[in-house]
């Protein structure tokens, strides 16, 4: 009796351990599918800067600007990207989508261009989440 | 302020309301032969400290993902019910005058770790601390790892343990964090600049000297460990993550293929120096040559194995806890093989499984994650802790040589718990700010 | 691309767990089976801790080992510790040997000696139904041969030739082995006590004992020249009696003779030569046979391979016996004749077994048939109360196969009258005199018999041996077939020899004779 008692109970361990089992695989399979869409909508836009740090507002702190395959960066209000800094030139640098890279040119900026801390001489390509410095702006490249 | 309920997360714990309590009634008929429930104190315990955390998370509004800790809750739950079925006395602690048992030490560890989760999902909003002093981390890595070569206590031959009076801790489930934080910041560094630089050799290309040094660096420290602290598992561990994240990062198998290759010509020349390298590996050609004394627990594990068949012997009705009165490990190493013993092959397909959807959710976390730091560190921290389980999961079915790491969130052990803690607080960190940034208009 | 990256890594981690997966399939359930019968498997211990076990009973059904479940745990006891080496122990501790182990899935039920019943049980599960055997021993005999062994090292094994039933099988010194046969810190304490003391209590000498068996081995070498026709009883050797005393020279090599006193020196036929023992004698009756055919010889009479008691699924083994060098195994070529001459009065490399000792006097008796040994005489339903003797329900009877012709009948009978001749005879009276048979209380039949004087290194006694047969008269069939050693018991006519004569004699009277 008891033996028995013992095995229903086993099994109903092990059944509940798989329905637990098979509630996650559901959601892993939905979550997989709402995914694959949400990279396809990332695909169209290929990355976007955060903007961390900006003493004069504008762009203002937490704003996410989407970014075109060209972009240029300055004080000059024509720029795709208008920073509002004392210590930026009015066209500073280029950001640029190539190939699979982006990449960023300094224009001749009087104060220059950092990445990750370290000033940039030539085109530089950039991962996801490298810091750019423009000024006293402090942004980052996100997918 | 308006809450984000986490429905999915809910959802999924509202099932082990049944499933600990129904395994700790199992065991208890099991010891007691007669039906009544027997103590669930410890079952409660262990809902109310995963309520909490559930609680903790949707009101403080984390966005992050939602299956992380139901997943680790499951895991944590069958481990715990393994717990409470072992003999009480095999560990415990009497700290804050209080006497603990085994389960109940593992259960105060249980909060402390979810605790130690819960300050690092929501208290780290910028990944800034990690990613800007990889270095910094890198110093107290090796510290620790100093620390551990010079003041390590031998435990089952292998010197994994540092004595801080009333504490030990073992260091190298720290180092593990440690050393995943700063690979993922040097690979994300370095990534843009170098992929494409390679030399090659006919073949095989070779990889950029900014990759090979920190390989062979590793390299040198996973052999160090091997040899000097007698730490295989670990060793094995260490160097796995690193070939991962570096796969991951470069995206070329032949940089694993020539990590590998390393690792098994430094495996050779250690298997032909060292005496304890040696015997683990000549014990798991055949254990069966000395079942009763060098082969004794990998023979005892798979007799385990065996016994358990497809559906178990039945919780609190296995024999490998009380094999030669008490079977060495069966808390920490073991207790794979003594949970497939009493679950059975389904039983242990389904912890694997488990473990495996824990992977899927913390590489999924990866794929999401907005830049490339996060990503390589939610690769790290996932690859640790999969990698850790198929180690000592085939250690144990003597699939490899037998090695002393620990399964997450089921073997016994303070720092094993807070540690894998920690990298699920990392993870959901690392997801929540996904999420932020995926979602315009967000602050 | 890292998002690529990491969905190969997926798919490389999800192929590891699958392996791992694989694996655990392949202990869990491909290899369960074979894991689960391993005798130090807990599960089996653990099922031995509750399981009664089927007793085992003497021929005449006096009770030997039984089993006493007390609340839950087995108890197995051994009545009578002559027995130890044959029967052996089945403990939770050190696992099974001897009988208990050969015939372990009887006694713990999980056979059936019918294979049909075996399996209606199976679909059935029903408990496992433990079996008694009976043995073909007879404790009296058994206890007998230990009692006139006394506190010497040596073994005595006895069989009828005309069936091959073990009549007794004694090895001593010998050991409790109801004391081994818990799991407890008693028995680990029992056990090392047994293997720390001297003379290895724990060998059992019938069957792993190797002695170089001395003129014993003189009774093999006179039946197989006779039966190749290389001598005939009245073969006589021209050079013989000047080299008793002076030495006979094989290819450079002196063979000497051992001290014949107070025999001189003649020309002698067989009879004589087996009664005074003459090694010169039986050097030249060897190289006579010649290497091919003395091997030929030594396969049949069972020399160079492990024997087996009993039937082959539930077999004792014994460790082989060889007459060439064993390194390899198996019985190698001679070396030179110098070897063959001299493995033909049982020095060089010959080492045999007591019970294949007991083999060839038994086949001499047996017309030159030699029986299959056997040891177990049925098995029977388990006796509720062991101690009121076996049940009458016999599940399967074990008999002899009938044995295996060796030598024929008229080389046998011709062999047998020497043989007579070596206990009975002028002289051998002089050598054998106190293996004499007839002087322990069956004077009116005739006994066959060998004493061997094995030498051993420098400094060390001889082992005592004799093998025999009784009665012996022509054309009769001997009851009793033995083989005695006692280690470093001296010469054979000292110790052995009166040891076979009364354990035969023994048996005749307890037969009514």
């Amino acid at each position: 009796m008891l033996r028995i008692l013992l095995l229903v109970l086993q099994l109903a361990f092990l059944g509940l351990l798989y329905l637990i089992l098979f509630g996650f695989a559901r959601s892993l399979l939905r979550d997989l599918r709402g995914a694959e869409r949400m990279e396809r909508a990332s695909r169209t836009g290929i990355g976007r800067l955060a903007v961390i740090e900006s003493p004069d507002g504008e762009p203002p702190v937490g704003r996410d600007i989407a970014l075109g395959a060209i972009n240029s960066i300055g004080r000059n209000v024509n720029n795709t990207i208008y920073v509002e800094d004392d210590f930026v030139s009015a066209n500073h640098a280029m950001l640029t989508f190539r190939g699979r890279s982006w990449f960023i040119e300094d224009q001749g900026s009087t104060n220059g261009t950092y990445v990750n801390g370290h000033r940039v001489e030539r085109p530089v390509a950039l991962s996801y989440g490298d810091e750019l410095t423009i000024g006293r702006v402090r942004m980052r490249l996100e997918r | 302020m308006r809450i984000t309920w986490r429905r999915a997360e809910l959802a999924m714990l509202l099932p082990l309301l049944l499933l600990v309590p129904l395994g700790f009634v199992l065991t208890h008929v099991a010891e007691a032969g007669k039906l009544e429930p027997g103590p669930l104190g410890l079952a409660l315990g262990y809902l109310a400290i995963m309520a909490g955390a559930h609680l903790v998370l949707t009101l403080s509004g984390h966005r992050g993902d939602q299956l992380l800790l139901p997943v680790v809750a499951t895991i944590g739950g069958v481990g715990l019910v393994m717990l409470n079925r072992l003999p009480q006395d095999l560990a415990g602690t009497s700290a804050f005058g209080l006497q603990l048992g085994m389960a109940a030490t593992q259960l105060l560890w249980f909060g402390v770790g979810v605790v130690a989760m819960l300050a690092v999902a929501v208290g780290f909003r910028d990944d800034g601390l990690l990613r800007h002093y990889k270095y910094t981390w890198a110093a107290l890595g090796a510290a620790l790892l100093l620390a551990t070569f010079v003041f390590g206590k031998e435990v089952f031959g292998a010197r994994l343990w540092i004595d801080l009076g009333p504490v030990q801790f073992q260091p190298g489930e720290f180092i593990k964090i440690v050393l995943v934080v700063f690979i993922a910041g040097y690979l994300a560094e370095n990534r843009a600049l170098l992929t494409g630089a390679s030399a090659r050799i006919g073949p095989i290309s070779i990889p950029p000297l900014p990759y090979l040094l920190p390989m062979l660096a590793i390299f040198v420290m996973v052999m160090l460990m091997v040899v000097v602290l007698k730490d295989l598992g670990t060793a094995l561990l260490f160097f796995g993550i690193f070939l991962t994240m570096l796969f991951v990062a470069t995206g070329r198998r032949s940089y694993v293929l020539i990590g590998l290759i390393l690792f098994v010509a430094g495996s050779f020349v250690a298997y032909q120096l060292f005496g304890h390298v040696r015997a683990r590996v000549d014990v798991w050609l055949n254990p069966f040559a000395d079942p009763s004394g060098a082969g004794y627990q990998t023979v005892h594990a798979l007799y385990a194995f065996g016994r358990g068949g497809l559906f178990g012997e039945g919780l609190g009705q296995g024999l490998l806890p009380s094999v030669g009165g008490s079977f060495p490990a069966v808390q920490t190493d073991f207790i794979f093989a003594a949970t497939a013993e009493e679950l059975g092959l389904v039983g242990a397909f389904g912890l694997l499984a488990l473990a495996l959807l824990l992977v899927f959710r913390g590489l999924r976390i990866a794929m999401l994650a907005h830049d490339d730091f996060s990503a390589m560190l939610a690769v790290g921290l996932t690859t640790s802790l999969g990698l850790q389980t198929l180690i000592i999961v085939a250690g144990n079915a003597k699939l490899i040589p037998l090695t002393g790491v620990t399964f997450p969130f089921v073997s016994y052990g303070g720092s094993s718990l807070l540690a894998s803690f920690l990298v699920i607080g990392l993870l959901l960190s690392i997801s929540h700010r996904a999420a932020r940034v995926a979602e315009p208009g967000a602050p | 691309m890292i998002a690529t990256n990491v969905r190969r890594l997926a798919l490389y981690l999800l192929l590891s767990f699958a392996l791992v997966s694989a694996g655990l399939a392949y202990w869990q359930v491909v290899d369960a089976q074979a894991l689960a019968s391993r005798p130090d498997n807990p599960q089996l211990v653990a099922a031995r801790r509750s399981a009664p076990r089927g007793s085992i009973f003497d021929a005449r059904g006096k009770l030997l080992a039984s089993t006493e479940v007390v609340n839950g745990v087995a108890q197995r006891t051994y009545a009578d510790s002559a027995f130890s080496h044959v029967i052996g122990y089945a403990s939770l501790r050190f696992g099974t040997t001897a009988l208990e182990r050969a015939w372990d899935d009887l006694l713990a039920g999980r056979a059936d000696p019918n294979p049909l019943r075996d399996i209606v049980s199976d679909i059935l599960d029903r408990p496992p139904a433990p079996k008694d055997l009976i043995l073909t021993v007879d404790q009296r005999l058994q206890d007998f041969a230990a009692q006139r062994l006394g506190n010497r090292v040596g073994a005595v094994v006895a069989l009828d030739p005309r069936t091959g039933a073990i009549l007794a099988m004694t090895s001593t010194p010998t050991f409790d082995a109801s004391a081994l046969t818990g799991d407890s810190a008693a028995s680990a304490r029992a056990m090392e006590r047994i293997t720390a003391a001297k003379d290895d209590p724990l060998v059992d000498r019938t069957r792993q004992g190797r002695y170089p068996p001395g003129s014993t081995m003189k009774v093999f070498t006179a039946a197989a020249a006779l039966d190749a026709g290389a001598i005939t009883p009245s073969t006589t050797f021209k050079g013989q009696p000047r080299q008793e005393t002076e030495g006979f020279v094989v290819e450079g090599f002196r063979i000497t003779e051992h001290d014949l006193s107070p025999v001189q020196p003649a020309l002698w036929q067989l009879s004589e030569a087996l009664q005074v023992s003459s090694n010169i004698y039986f050097a030249h009756v060897g190289l006579e046979l010649g290497a091919d055919a003395f091997l030929d010889y030594a396969h049949r009479f069972g020399f160079c391979v492990g024997r087996r008691i009993g039937p082959p699924d539930h077999a004792l083994t014994v460790d082989a016996s060889y007459v060439t060098d064993a390194a390899d195994g198996d019985c190698s070529q001679f070396s030179d004749r110098v070897e063959v001459a001299s493995a033909a009065f049982g020095q060089a490399q010959v080492i045999a077994t007591p019970v294949q000792m007991a083999l060839i006097a038994a086949t001499i008796a047996n017309d030159g048939t030699m029986p299959d040994p056997y040891v177990v005489a049925d098995a029977r339903t388990h006796a509720a109360d062991p101690a009121a003797g076996p049940s009458d329900e016999v599940l399967q009877r074990y008999a002899s196969g009938g044995g295996t012709r060796v030598v024929s009948s008229q080389t046998a009978a011709q062999v047998r009258k020497v043989m007579v001749d070596a206990v009975e005879g002028q002289l051998g009276r002089l050598y054998a005199g106190q293996g004499d048979v007839s002087l322990y209380g069956v004077g009116d039949v005739q006994t066959a018999g060998k004493t061997g004087t094995a030498q051993r290194g420098a400094g060390q006694a001889p082992h005592s041996w004799f093998i025999g047969f009784a009665p012996a008269e022509p054309g009769g069939a001997p009851k009793i077939a033995v083989a005695v050693i006692v280690e470093g018991g001296g010469s054979g006519a000292g110790l052995a020899a009166p040891i076979g004569g009364q354990v035969m004699a023994e048996w005749l009277r307890l037969e009514g004779k």
